[in-house]
């Protein structure tokens, strides 16, 4: 895939920031902003993707949230197929938000328990009054039979507590799919499952993408799970862009501590079983830094007291298409001995 | 003779649709210092098999054959009284949810105290406390923390906290139900390592029970695959993930997308296990199979040993 | 492709049967295995068999007419008879066709209020928990206001102010008086619902705010709503009684605590137990059973029970 040559993107985060004003405990002095996302700019190619890695608390769901309107931005601009999101309304924003769908981490959660699965399949065709109702059971049953759940008759008369969990994610993405969105964002779509069914989904998400072209946002904790999706991935710490670029790449020859961090905690087995450690963290955490600093600087290793306490680091491209938003990205130790195994992907 | 011996254990649960054989003819052994990882997905036996271990088993679910024995002992004949002498001091438990096993109206330092006293009732308070002290440098959790309750500890913390309230009593055995499930990479990674020196420190048995396979593969010597109830394939970690025999955990190591290597296509195992509500005659796993013969769907499958260590209940691996 | 042509193999229940047949049936083995419900049931099918039969008396004679038959060969209030099975009262009008109309107004004014209450309760609560804000603070308070009024208090001011009241009226008043508890109850459940995946899902979808609250919401709530319709009827049913005994009842209705103010003002009281133990007995019974009925209920939509037996 040749990433420097990128088309022009479906979907362009601009500068968005969000902010949650915590309700601060009573004895522990008035509320304290928390920064959710903090002036994120990405943008997203047609078909392709695009895995948003983080922690808990990164930042990452907001940022999917977000993407498909369920929360507002502070500051910045979200722009979907060169037309801006904020200054839609009426039928603009409804079929801006037909062109971008959800799908949730929980599918006992993310499906109305009293809703049939036909209805709630249906849902988006009834509310932006697409067809009747013959062509909307056809739709829904093809949509049903796309993601896996076949005879579809069996599925669409039954309840959500009839199905498994990886059923039911079926059905969440049926529901996300039968527009054609053109955007999808996964939040973490496995994280609730066990494994044999996450790999089934991602197979669903892979010929989603196939077939319809659509772009992919997968948001997740899991590296391993965004390496074999992704085409290009986004690591967040804290509401900032650490790292961003190629999957292999980073993967393979990370350049951020934190993301060298998140390599290392990834449990291994089978062929990296051995890999050596980057050791980038410090423990204990050291004391914050003030607002200014870099976000990564109470936990990084790395980090030098006069330049990372003080200067927040830009996201700036190390090789085109590569970005990092690190001091000393260009010093970061190289992956040691192992290299074959990490490389190994590379080809 | 092994520290814990499970042999042939089934256990049922009487429900509203019929006898669910939630473990049928399981048998694993544990060796002092040893840990076990039991690896499945939701609905396989695994926890059941933790709770009974614990002797904690929800009053619907019954024993309805083979046995355990601990250290010689065996657990399935105790009386209530003795299981409360013997559990924690002989065999403890991280809890799943380590959330929700705290006490959040109590400071976190003097719920373990507790644990401590309530096993030793002649030991001076103070002495438990400062014991509790010596449980917080060993799982690492600051001092200055043990005053504070629960809800000020973050995700980590309170599993840190838990594991050192497992290890007050100075068990044999700890069972460790999906510990780090809710906590981030990191944090997890921590947690393990942790795990990991404690128990060679205190040469205590494990038994690691998680859906997933790579974190088992961190931290456990021995593996048993578990499938709709029953073990399919037990041996040393090497032999489970290097030379995988059972279908079963070939499809589960295929499942999982990998860090390193090729990047190679993931094959998700089609379908969904089978209900484990009446006769079950032949392989369990028979329909998701893709090596499965004639007769798997009638007869059931015999164990075939591979290695001192290695087993595989199946007819038709090679 | 794998995934798409796989044959899924399932065990579950068979397509296409109602789900709703088979969760009523799941409810009602729930249900089934709850003695005081059953006692509420048995209890309530009875009252409701005496409320048919109300409509039989009058047909056999006039004179066993609740309101206007008087027998002609009774001038005072005489004990049970083969020809009046519970006796009459002091005109001479049949008590056990009278206790049977009595059973009839006790359901009609009980269901209605109750009814009205719970969709007043219900839209305000969904309302309220929904739209947060100003119109929860709003409609909160004024449910805090109401609640903190003596309902028959109230009534009976009401009643003193406009004379006598009819029985409609009463019934209305009543659910007007009676939506706060429902409200709060709804508003909460309304809470936690909307921060729900399946609510974002919904609103992702393109739904406006009222087909959220209408379609997304209600049928997670009504459940809850059945329930405390069968408090509220009990409630109803005493407010009904209490006014009518009081003397502030609907003249043209005869309902249990008519009778028994008739009892009472007749000085019948200590005279005639005949007269005065039926509807009361009636009154406590009737409530009792949908008590049960409701605590029943409240079992049955405990999810701790609900759950799949056996975690494995």
């Amino acid at each position: 895939m040749d990433q420097t040559l990128s088309p022009a993107p479906i979907l362009e985060l601009r500068g968005i920031s969000k902010h949650y004003r915590s309700r601060g405990r009573s004895g522990r002095g008035g509320g304290q902003d928390v920064v959710a996302l903090d002036q994120i700019s990405l943008d997203f190619r047609p078909a392709e993707i695009f895995g948003l890695v983080g922690e808990s608390g990164s930042g990452k769901t907001t940022c999917g949230r977000l993407i498909v309107g369920l929360e507002k931005a502070d500051q910045g601009e979200m722009v979907l197929q060169g037309r801006s999101y904020g200054t839609l309304k009426g039928q603009a924003l409804r079929d801006y938000r037909r062109q971008v769908q959800i799908i949730f981490q929980d599918p006992y959660q993310s499906l109305n328990p009293q809703i049939s699965i036909l209805d709630s399949v249906a849902e988006p065709l009834v509310t932006n009054r697409i067809g009747d109702g013959k062509s909307r059971l056809e739709k829904v049953l093809a949509t049903l039979k796309a993601v896996g759940l076949a005879p579809p008759e069996d599925y669409a008369y039954r309840f959500p507590h009839q199905l498994s969990g990886g059923q039911r994610q079926r059905v969440a993405i049926a529901r996300a799919m039968i527009l054609g969105p053109k955007v999808l964002v996964a939040d973490e779509p496995t994280s609730m499952l066990d494994a044999s069914y996450s790999a089934q989904i991602f197979d669903i998400l892979l010929e989603v993408r196939q077939r319809l072209d659509t772009t992919i946002i997968l948001i997740t904790h899991s590296l391993a799970a965004a390496r074999y999706l992704c085409d290009r991935i986004a690591v967040i710490y804290r509401g900032h862009l650490m790292e961003v670029g190629p999957a292999e790449t980073i993967i393979s020859n990370p350049r951020h501590p934190y993301t060298q961090a998140l390599i290392d905690a990834t449990p291994k087995f089978g062929d990296c079983a051995s890999l050596p450690r980057y050791g980038t963290l410090v423990s204990p955490e050291r004391p914050a830094s003030g607002a200014a600093g870099c976000a990564f600087f109470r936990r990084c290793g790395l980090a030098h007291l006069a330049r990372c306490a003080r200067q927040a680091p830009e996201l700036r491209p190390l090789t085109p298409g590569h970005l990092v938003a690190c001091h000393y990205s260009e010093e970061s130790p190289d992956p040691e001995t192992g290299a074959t195994c990490r490389l190994g992907g590379m080809s | 003779m092994a520290l814990l011996e499970v042999h042939n254990l089934s256990i049922a649960y009487r429900t509203k649709r019929g006898l669910l054989q939630a473990v049928d003819n399981v048998s694993f052994s544990l060796e002092q210092g040893r840990s076990l990882g039991l690896v499945g997905e939701s609905g396989c036996g695994k926890t059941t098999i933790g709770m009974a271990l614990m002797g904690l088993l929800p009053r619907n679910g019954r024993v309805t054959g083979g046995g355990i024995t601990l250290a010689g002992r065996d657990l399935l004949a105790l009386t209530r009284q003795q299981w409360r002498e013997l559990r924690w001091r002989e065999i403890a438990m991280i809890f799943q949810a380590a959330m929700n096993a705290l006490n959040p109206v109590q400071r976190v330092g003097e719920q373990i105290a507790e644990a401590i006293l309530t096993h030793n009732p002649q030991m001076p308070r103070a002495q438990a406390l400062s014991q509790v002290e010596g449980l917080y440098q060993l799982v690492g959790l600051p001092l200055e923390r043990l005053r504070d309750y629960p809800h000020q500890y973050s995700g980590g913390m309170k599993q840190r906290a838990v594991i050192a309230m497992a290890l007050a009593c100075n068990p044999k055995v700890i069972v460790a139900d999906e510990p780090t499930t809710a906590l981030d990479v990191i944090v997890q990674d921590q947690i393990l390592q942790e795990t990991k020196s404690l128990q060679k420190e205190f040469n205590i048995g494990i038994i690691f029970i998680s859906h997933d396979i790579s974190i088992v593969a961190e931290v456990c010597h021995h593996i048993g695959i578990m499938y709709a109830g029953q073990m399919v394939e037990t041996g040393s970690v090497a032999e489970v993930f290097s030379q995988a025999r059972h279908p079963y955990t070939r499809a589960l190591l295929g499942s999982f997308p990998a860090l390193g290597g090729a990047r190679r296509r993931l094959s998700p195992i089609a379908g969904e296990p089978p209900r484990l509500i009446g006769q079950l005659p032949g392989c369990r796993f028979c329909a998701r199979c893709p090596v499965s013969g004639h007769s798997c769907k009638l007869e059931p499958p015999q164990w075939r040993q591979f290695s001192d260590s290695h087993f595989v209940l199946c007819d038709h691996c090679e | 492709m794998t995934t798409n042509s796989e044959p899924i193999t399932t065990a579950a229940a068979p397509p296409r049967r109602s789900p709703w047949r088979d969760r009523l049936a799941e409810n009602w083995h729930i249900f089934s295995r709850n003695p005081l419900g059953l006692a509420g049931l048995i209890l309530l099918s009875i009252f409701a068999a005496m409320a048919l039969l109300s409509f039989v008396p009058p047909m056999i004679d006039p004179m066993y007419h609740p309101m206007t038959g008087v027998d002609p060969l009774v001038l005072h209030s005489v004990g049970p008879s083969a020809r009046h099975w519970l006796g009459t009262d002091f005109m001479g009008r049949d008590i056990l066709s009278q206790l049977l109309a009595g059973t009839r107004v006790a359901f009609m004014v009980g269901v209605s209020a109750a009814f009205m209450s719970i969709v007043l309760g219900v839209s305000i609560g969904m309302v309220a928990g929904y739209a947060g804000g100003i119109v929860d603070t709003l409609l909160m308070r004024l449910a805090e206001i109401i609640m903190v009024l003596p309902t028959l208090l109230v009534v009976l001011m009401l009643s003193a102010l406009f004379g006598k009241l009819d029985i409609w009226t009463i019934v209305l008043l009543i659910a007007l008086f009676r939506w706060p508890g429902v409200s709060r109850v709804i508003r909460a459940q309304t809470l936690s619902l909307k921060s729900r995946p399946f609510i974002d899902a919904a609103r992702v979808a393109g739904a406006s705010h009222t087909r959220i609250v209408f379609r997304h919401i209600m049928p997670n709530v009504l459940p809850l709503a059945f329930l405390y319709m069968t408090f509220r009827v009990t409630a109803a049913i005493i407010i009904e009684a209490a006014l009518a005994f009081l003397g502030f009842g609907d003249p043209s209705t005869v309902s249990w605590g008519m009778m028994l103010q008739w009892v009472w003002k007749t000085g019948h009281m200590f005279q005639a137990p005949y007269w005065l133990f039926p509807p009361g007995l009636c009154i406590s019974l009737l409530t009792l059973s949908f008590y049960l009925l409701g605590r029943a209920m409240d079992e049955v939509l405990d999810p701790r029970l609900r759950e799949e037996n056996g975690t494995v």
